[in-house]
């Protein structure tokens, strides 16, 4: 049951949101924090990519009293592919286009 | 004196048209550059300066939507709604120039300026320093009513009719300063015409009585030749005074209009020109058939004695001259010098002398056009330089 609850999730949900539930600030939060320092999806899809692979307190976008209490994560252990795939579910998921009204 | 003056001046040679024409022409081109280039200059100016004034009260909305904008970013899971503002609309880009939200009206924005005038609205562009919302870019959009247009086009048609005006009548002024010395010329010119010719009546008509009344045939062959080439400089003398007296006396005469027969008045004058013809070797040619005309005697004398005297005066040695007259024509044509195509307009203006070799005041041709124009006969004038020159006269 586990197992078949486990297959139908997408890669975002298996390996980025279950670390992140640990975590006080939420994935929306986290996106939008990157929204408004790297604005278009280039950018940020790119920005987020780097950072998964060579995470970094320079290059991270969480206040220092969270990376102090924290820490930096650990590099991603993901495939290029599979990073990409994720980092564009997230995008999809949060992306700021087509809600407003 | 006075009167001789209004004359002189009221006299528009074509020449003097041409280059009164000429100088307004550059003139007016001038100024109507000068005008219209102060009128985009002014314009500019003018849409620079709303553009500042536009541009500070957008500055203000900009800084209040940025902060609206700042409140949604941070409660954006909980708010959706865009802030509106009834003063302005706007929209949002992202860095990549993406829509991410847009009350425009109008849709294509100009990124690369801070502040336009579209087809009906001013937008104003912010770059944004933090992306609220992914926003690199917030236009605002407000409608052009265009009031300051028609204020600014008021203004450039009132001052520029007002300035062209003013350069108008400064360019009369300058063209009247500019022609004053020709006029001047004109003037005494005409002075001096008018002074000498009273001078010449007297013995010019004791030569010719004189001469009329000699009797050659008890001559030697000498004296007759001598004879001869003082009845021709007399003749010469003659046709000139002719004309000056009727340029400065007779012209303002009242007409005696007449019936005249051509043909007797042609070989009366051709007989009379026959001794200064004879003296060049000229030829005439007569085809004269019966025609008449309603004139002035004085005045068809002239144009016939003008025109024959410029055939002979410019004619080859040993050259002919063709006169063919029929019912409404006379054409006069000699085999001389002849005239290039581009002064045959300026032929017929006073004081206007081709060839400097022969001598001559230049107002022959003006007196025939004159005459010509007063009867509204016309005159067409056919050269060839080398060739010759054909007069036609129709009535």
């Amino acid at each position: 049951m586990l197992t078949l609850s486990l297959m139908s999730q997408d890669i975002y949900e298996r390996k980025c949101v279950p670390c992140h539930k640990e975590l006080p600030t939420s994935l929306d939060q986290m996106f939008m924090s990157y929204l408004s320092l790297y604005s278009g999806e280039k950018n940020v899809k790119a920005v987020l990519k780097y950072y998964l692979q060579y995470p970094s307190k320079s290059m991270t976008v969480m206040s220092d009293l969270f990376i102090d209490s924290y820490g930096i994560k650990n590099e991603s252990n993901l495939s290029k592919k599979e990073l990409n795939e994720a980092i564009d579910i997230y995008w999809e998921k949060f992306k700021v286009f087509d809600k407003l009204k | 004196m006075l009167v001789l003056k209004n004359k002189a001046t009221n006299l528009v040679l074509k020449s003097e048209k041409k280059s009164l024409l000429r100088f307004l022409t550059l003139y007016v081109t001038m100024i109507t550059i000068v005008i219209a280039l102060s009128s985009l200059f002014y314009y500019e100016t003018q849409e620079k300066l709303m553009l500042a004034e536009q541009r500070a009260i957008l500055t203000k909305y900009a800084y209040i939507q940025t902060k609206r904008l700042k409140v949604l970013h941070h409660y954006f899971d909980e708010r959706r709604t865009y802030p509106r503002d009834p003063r302005f609309t706007s929209a949002i880009y992202d860095i990549d120039l993406r829509k991410i939200f847009s009350l425009l009206e109008e849709v294509n924005i100009r990124f690369d300026e801070e502040i336009y005038i579209g087809t009906n609205h001013i937008h104003f562009v912010k770059s944004l320093d933090e992306y609220f919302l992914g926003a690199k870019y917030l236009i605002l959009e407000i409608k052009n009513d265009g009031i300051w247009r028609e204020e600014i086009w008021k203004s450039i048609i009132g001052y520029g009719l007002l300035a062209f005006l003013i350069f108008i009548v400064f360019g009369l002024y300058l063209a009247k300063l500019f022609l004053k010395p020709m006029r001047d010329s004109i003037i005494l010119l005409d002075r001096f015409i008018k002074d000498t010719t009273h001078e010449l009546n007297t013995p010019l008509s004791a030569i010719l009585a004189n001469i009329e009344m000699m009797d050659t045939d008890v001559m030697v062959e000498k004296n007759r030749k001598k004879l001869t080439r003082i009845n021709i400089a007399a003749k010469t003398v003659s046709t000139l005074y002719k004309d000056l007296t009727y340029l400065t006396l007779e012209q303002e005469k009242e007409n005696e209009d007449e019936d005249i027969a051509l043909k007797p008045m042609i070989e009366n004058r051709v007989e009379y020109f026959d001794i200064l013809a004879k003296s060049k070797n000229i030829t005439f040619i007569l085809s004269l058939e019966h025609a008449t005309i309603f004139m002035d005697r004085r005045k068809l004398s002239r144009i016939i004695d003008n025109i024959i005297s410029n055939a002979i005066k410019y004619n080859k040695r040993g050259g002919k001259i063709e006169i063919t007259l029929n019912e409404n024509l006379l054409k006069i044509k000699d085999s001389g010098i002849g005239i290039s195509e581009e002064k045959i307009p300026f032929m017929f203006d006073r004081y206007m002398r081709f060839n400097q070799s022969e001598g001559g005041f230049g107002i022959g041709l003006s007196i025939v056009k004159k005459i010509i124009d007063e009867y509204n006969m016309q005159i067409e004038v056919e050269s060839k330089e080398g060739e010759g020159t054909t007069v036609v006269l129709r009535w």
